[in-house]
């Protein structure tokens, strides 16, 4: 699927459960147009992965998603030879009878996110998630995958992408990336959402919330992200919180409830206790009279 | 691309020279970028075309401000307001750092050839334990090289990448496969890889309040080797708030490193607030996970000006993210120092090594201590 506007991309995501602010529908529909990959940053909990996780479901696209961590290798990320098969073949076969080409051939190898993306039938998207968690060098042996779309299996040969895969990278900017990285992809940051837009991605994201709870929620922790906390909840922390209202059939909030579900909003014991008593009643009073 | 007229291709180019000009960096590649963008977006949609341009042009989040407001002076014809920082750089500051600096430039290159660090001599030993406070220019030249030697000195992680290694202790499967055809799939000719080992992230919080003048061009200059020493590494400086330095010493001429100090830290030799620094370092670096598995280094005397306590509780959270917490407080180097300064109390704690750090002696242990630095505290 492709789309040649913007709206229709929106549209798409939108059916997709997704709802993209025109800055981040912008930065998507580029990555397509100009075949360049997206790297997303913004604080945690504004939805970089789900954006590529939406994008694929709107494409219609495999997504294939190469977490990141330190220390990161090329076994992990690309292709494994399977060597207790390997072995297990020459054994049963008779000696010397296995030649070497046999042994690395495609049969004995594992493939990894990467290969699987370069060597997909289908369409794809390519999300490489925290990106700057991995090593340096492996940043450095990305940038040739990204640029060439090609791998070389020393035992096989290249194999070239039939087709580039859509790919978005993630970022938490724990470190800065490579100029040359950044240089070859897009850029987009994430900010928090609008207080209306907010609103309308917990009611899409919570069938059946109350109108006035969905708003008073969203306002609730647009009072938060005004603190001065650890971590401020970002909108994947709305929506849970939100669940858990309407789960217990709330129609609004008031201070008892929100004490009782405050874990699912804030993550650290220090923001937890920081948001008690008249602090609490302050927060609710205000997100109550900001959601009118 | 061609249909949409020179006109949009001159604009472009032309605002791409108004970002270089702010301190964006826009190649040719970006504006190329930025002109394909154009020609895929609705060109009336005012919001799209600011999208498309900032999402070709910018590639850092502390450019998006710039960015905004050249797109704000030159597409909107908005008045152009002046960047925000650049006024509170105060000169006498600049003159205390520049001084020493241009005189070590000029003894550089005589110094080339002959390493200081073999230079063991009486002299030198001498030097070696001269505290920095007492220090004339022309000695702080003398010891610039063996300052980089020490911070060559890195503490290192063992990465999860291996290479080949006879006496290593992993098993390289790829080659012992291939060895084995010759033997019937018996392994009988082993062939090992060992983890290979990176440098470990390293931040250094460089305390240039007034109370710390004695040591603070020292103390840059040995940040500047620090930086030099490879990638990961992370300086800032604070006194009443933080300066992240990094950027500014990552250039090879230690002098123009310095002079960019200079003007990048707002409030040079002014009072300490010691804990609102570390606050603001946890709130803005540590949430960015820019804390987590590094070793942090802290270098400062512990004269906090506000409130102890507040020094206390952003030391438990730094050192609850960090590897480990290393602080460095040339006021040490004094036999009968004790660590009475209330700020200082309250971080100790949170403290896995504290060290002296006035003259040479003491940050070659320094160096020493962080080579072989080990996790003391449980994660």
């Amino acid at each position: 699927m492709s789309f040649r506007t913007i709206d229709e991309l929106e549209a798409a995501l939108r059916d997709a459960d997704y709802l993209p602010d025109r800055g981040l529908s912008t930065a998507l529909f580029l990555a397509l147009a100009l075949e360049k990959p997206l790297l997303l940053e913004g604080e945690a909990g504004v939805g970089k992965t789900e954006a590529a996780k939406s994008l694929a479901t709107a494409l219609g696209a495999r997504l294939i998603r190469l977490q990141c961590y330190e220390g990161l290798d090329v076994a992990h990320a690309v292709y494994e030879w399977n060597y207790s098969r390997q072995l297990l073949h020459i054994r049963a076969a008779q000696e010397g009878t296995v030649s070497e080409d046999e042994l690395f051939g495609a049969e004995f190898l594992i493939r990894r996110p990467l290969l699987e993306a370069i060597d997909s039938e289908e369409p794809v998207v390519l999300l490489i998630d925290e990106i700057d968690r991995a090593d340096e060098e492996f940043e450095a042996f990305l940038l040739e995958v990204l640029s060439d779309f090609q791998i070389t299996i020393p035992e096989i040969g290249t194999i070239r992408a039939r087709r580039r895969p859509a790919v978005v990278l993630t970022s938490n900017r724990t470190r800065e990336l490579h100029d040359a990285l950044k240089r070859r992809a897009l850029f987009h940051w994430i900010g928090h959402p609008s207080i209306e837009r907010e609103i309308d991605i917990v009611r899409l994201r919570v069938p059946g919330i109350p109108e006035r709870l969905a708003a008073e929620a969203a306002a609730f922790v647009r009072e938060l992200r005004g603190l001065d906390l650890s971590k401020p909840p970002g909108v994947a922390e709305t929506i849970d919180w939100a669940m858990a209202l309407n789960a217990l059939g709330r129609q609004e909030i008031d201070a008892d409830v929100v004490q009782q579900t405050l874990g699912s909003v804030l993550k650290y014991r220090e923001d937890i206790e920081a948001i008690r008593d008249e602090t609490l009643q302050q927060l609710v009073d205000a997100a109550k009279a900001g959601s009118h | 691309m061609p249909e949409r007229g020179d006109a949009i291709v001159r604009h472009v180019v032309t605002f791409g020279r108004v970002l270089r000009e702010v301190g964006l960096e826009v190649g040719p590649g970006r504006t190329i970028d930025a002109l394909r963008a154009l020609d895929a977006v609705d060109l009336t949609r005012q919001e799209d075309v600011y999208f498309s341009l900032r999402q070709t042009l910018v590639s850092r989040h502390d450019e998006l401000d710039l960015f905004d407001r050249a797109f704000l002076a030159w597409f909107l014809r908005a008045p152009v307001m002046p960047p925000a920082r650049s006024s509170g750089v105060t000169q006498p500051a600049a003159r205390a750092v520049a001084v020493p600096v241009d005189r070590l430039e000029e003894g550089a290159d005589e110094q080339a050839d002959g390493d200081p660090i073999e230079l063991g001599a009486s002299a030198h030993e001498l030097l070696r334990e001269k505290d920095f406070a007492e220090m004339t220019p022309e000695e702080f030249r003398r010891i610039r090289r063996l300052m980089q030697a020490i911070a060559r000195l890195r503490p290192r992680r063992s990465s999860r990448r291996r290479q080949a290694d006879p006496r290593g202790n992993l098993i390289d499967m790829r080659r012992l496969v291939r060895r084995s055809l010759r033997t019937g799939g018996e392994p009988l000719e082993r062939a090992y890889r060992s983890r290979k080992e990176v440098p470990r992230k390293l931040v250094v919080l460089c305390d240039v309040s007034g109370s710390m003048d004695a040591y603070s061009r020292a103390l840059l200059l040995f940040l500047h080797a620090v930086v030099g020493s490879g990638r990961g590494v992370e300086a800032f400086a604070f006194g009443t708030r933080l300066s992240r330095l990094t950027p500014d010493l990552a250039t090879r001429d230690p002098e123009t490193a310095i002079d960019r100090c200079t003007e990048a830290v707002v409030d040079w030799g002014a009072g300490t607030r010691i804990g609102a620094s570390l606050k603001q370092f946890n709130d803005v670096y540590g949430r960015r996970a820019l804390t987590r598995g590094a070793v942090v280094v802290i270098v400062s005397d512990g004269w906090e000006r506000d409130d102890p306590d507040l020094v206390g509780r952003e030391m438990a959270r730094l050192a609850r993210a960090a590897y480990a917490v290393v602080w460095v407080n040339p006021l040490k180097g004094n036999p009968e120092y004790q660590p009475l300064a209330g700020g200082m109390r309250a971080a100790l704690p949170f403290v896995d090594r504290f060290l002296p750090g006035h003259n040479l002696r003491s940050l070659e242990e320094l160096a020493a201590v962080l080579a072989g630095i080990e996790r003391r505290h449980a994660a």
